[in-house]
């Protein structure tokens, strides 16, 4: 699915990954800084590594040797970034749909189910609480018929209390829907719960990497990045 | 003549030239806000350089450029379009002098609005147009309402330029400050007073409406 | 969209035809009333339609020289004529001195005598004196010269306050801002409370020309011809001297 090859140079460090991500949903695990987002960022298109490629399902989405950098309209990545985003002068029908121009895998009457916010589509996005802009912003995602879906952190911003009410629908969305996803969390829990595979980040390098049933036997060690959250 | 067939022909070429700088003054504006290339700052230079030219010197640059022997004026006289000393003339000059304010309060306003709402449009597949009119946009609308207004006032102030090339023809090219202007030279303090009076009261509202929606628009003026 | 739609209603609206061809004459603002009631009684008797361009003559010259289409060009001064006439732009022959004007010395009514008594000799009694500026301003450069052929320059330099056009050197006598001024006899019509100290024999003061031309980028000759020809004709040259010019080239 996603081969990566990046270089980026990253203030007080320099960001240098190389893996191939096969799995259905693969967690990118580190410390805040440790350069995850701007993985995402470099995916979808949003930030220009110095050197590298990475290619989606066989096609170069960025290539320095090349030549090659599509635009973000052009990369087919459904991306939730920590803060959402949602466009606040479009209600939350319009917000959801507004990537589906680009030709629909998913109906909205699926995504909505699945994620339960069929009752939510004619309000202002103003008007949602937290839990439900999250989901929101995820199947605005989904409708845009993404090849890969990128979540960043996305239940960082959310108490304890809704963790565990968003987390199903985002296991939903990984066991019911087609869709891989490159999930960024620095909390070891729903690294573990949430993994096929996971990859540990520290200033820039992978530090480890394995499947979450490894990573779960992982002793807890305060120096060890893999332990920290 | 009578002020109130003065009054009508400001604001309608006023509107006019308002209605004009739109289109370019969007896209200059967005160019200055959004992309970084180079000779921006000689662009950016050259947009704002109205707002310190003396309106006369700008008056005669446009005359040079749409004098029936000019460059542009010879194009348009061969398809049959007078400019100089016509109404034409009198909407160029406005909007040449109005562009700068508008370019710079909706550069300001397209500053305000997120970049990250850009980059998600852009994710979910709109291209850098799409993008620009479905999100940009609309979220910096109060900064182009303000802008438009703040242009329009100064179109109806215009005065150096407008009478360079479009001069001062009762009927036909006669602005409100032009007007003004004649009036007080030629001794006629009433009519002088009375189309003081409207610039004025036109010119206190736009402001006041311009100002009123950069406040909303979050911009500091 | 919505602007495309404003694109489009403009484009239609640029491209409406232009007014129904009349002759343009670009005059000096002074001219303004005796220019619209000769255009009056031009009509009246029988002459086609007559526009006017008014500003002052350094603007109207520059316009003209910079290609701007006018039919006839009327100047306050023979510099400004010059410089269209240098520009090879008026008609060959055409040029004539149109109406001539003099100089007036104004103050308030209750200064206006002690004004007149003491203008040529005690130049000291007036504190301030307004003209037009003498660097750019015809009628300031007229007012120089006067005062210069007097002999009273020197004097009354230190003291002069000069103005951006001739009605501000009125404004300054009215609001008390300058104790006499020196405009044209001509300007008293737009004076409220200034009234004439004594008038600059045309003997005496500079000589004030306005001449008239006619335009070679003119399209319609004949036309600009028949109305320079009523400019100087004898109807016309009534209607100068009651508004205070002097005609010059009546026949």
């Amino acid at each position: 699915m996603i081969a990566l090859d990046l270089r980026i140079e990253q203030g007080d460090f320099v960001l240098q990954v190389r893996e191939r991500l096969e799995e259905r949903a693969v967690v990118l695990f580190g410390r805040s800084g440790s350069g995850k987002t701007t993985i995402l960022d470099a995916i979808a298109g949003l930030r220009t590594p110095s050197a590298g490629a990475i290619a989606l399902n066989g096609r170069d989405l960025f290539n320095a040797a090349r030549g090659i950098d599509l635009p973000p309209h052009e990369r087919h990545i459904g991306y939730v970034p920590q803060d959402i985003a949602l466009f606040p002068h479009l209600n939350v029908r319009r917000n959801v749909l507004y990537g589906s121009r680009r030709g629909q895998t998913l109906s909205l009457d699926t995504v909505g189910s699945i994620l339960e916010i069929d009752a939510l589509l004619d309000r202002g996005v103003g008007m949602l609480s937290g839990g439900e802009r999250q989901r929101v912003a995820l199947a605005r995602a989904l409708m845009s018929a993404p090849e890969v879906l990128l979540l960043d952190e996305p239940l960082a911003a959310v108490d304890l209390e809704l963790r565990r009410r968003i987390l199903p629908y985002l296991e939903r969305v990984r066991d019911a829907l087609a869709v891989p996803i490159l999930y960024v969390t620095h909390d070891r829990d729903e690294a573990r719960r949430f993994a096929d595979r996971i990859v540990v980040l520290d200033r820039g390098t992978v530090v480890w990497s394995g499947t979450s049933a490894d990573f779960a036997a992982i002793r807890s060690d305060p120096r060890d990045p893999r332990a920290s959250a | 003549m009578n002020l109130w067939e003065i009054t009508a022909f400001t604001v309608v070429t006023a509107l006019t030239a308002t209605a004009l700088m739109i289109p370019p003054g969007l896209f200059l504006a967005w160019l200055l806000a959004r992309r970084r290339f180079r000779g921006r700052l000689l662009l950016e230079t050259i947009v704002s350089l109205p707002l310190v030219m003396p309106p006369v010197a700008t008056g005669l640059i446009l005359l040079l450029l749409f004098s029936p022997r000019g460059p542009l004026g010879r194009v348009l006289a061969s398809a049959g379009i007078d400019v100089v000393f016509t109404w034409r003339a009198v909407v160029i000059a406005m909007t040449v002098m109005g562009l700068p304010l508008f370019v710079r309060t909706v550069r300001a306003g397209i500053e305000q609005v997120d970049r990250r709402y850009e980059a998600m449009a852009s994710t979910l597949g709109a291209p850098p147009l799409r993008v620009f009119y479905s999100i940009t946009l609309p979220l910096a609308l109060p900064a182009l309402a303000a802008g438009a207004v703040l242009g329009f006032a100064r179109a109806i102030g215009e005065f150096g330029a407008t009478i360079m090339i479009a001069g001062s023809i009762p009927g036909v090219t006669r602005t409100l400050p032009v007007a003004i202007y004649t009036f007080a030279e030629t001794g006629r303090d009433r009519e002088a007073a009375i189309l003081l009076g409207v610039s004025a009261a036109i010119a206190f509202v736009a402001l006041w409406l311009s100002n009123h929606l950069s406040a909303r628009a979050g911009l500091r003026t | 969209m919505r602007f495309l739609g404003c694109f489009v209603v403009l484009a239609i609206a640029l491209r409406a035809p232009a007014p129904p061809a009349s002759l343009i004459v670009s005059a000096a603002t002074s001219l303004t009333d005796a220019l619209d009631d000769v255009a009056k009684a031009y009509g009246a008797a029988g002459g086609g339609e007559v526009r006017f361009n008014f500003a002052g003559s350094n603007v109207l010259a520059r316009q003209i020289v910079n290609g701007a289409p006018a039919d006839l060009f009327i100047s306050a001064d023979e510099t400004q004529m010059e410089v269209v006439q240098k520009a090879g732009l008026i008609v060959a022959g055409s040029r004539v001195d149109l109406v001539g004007n003099q100089l007036a010395v104004v103050a308030s009514p209750e200064r206006a005598s002690r004004v007149r008594d003491r203008f040529a000799n005690a130049p000291a009694e007036i504190r301030r004196l307004a003209i037009g500026d003498p660097a750019a301003v015809p009628a300031g450069v007229y007012a120089r010269r006067y005062l210069e052929a007097q002999g009273l320059w020197k004097a009354y330099e230190p003291r002069v306050v000069p103005t951006a056009n001739v009605r501000a050197a009125l404004v300054a006598v009215e609001t008390g801002g300058a104790d006499a001024a020196i405009v044209y006899a001509t300007d008293l019509a737009a004076a409220r409370t200034a009234t004439i100290a004594f008038l600059v024999p045309p003997d005496i003061g500079p000589r004030i020309v306005y001449p008239a031309a006619l335009l070679s980028s003119s399209s319609n000759q004949a036309e600009a011809r028949r109305f320079l020809s009523f400019l100087i004709g004898r109807d016309a040259a009534a209607i100068f001297a009651r508004h205070k010019f002097i005609p010059l080239a009546s026949r």
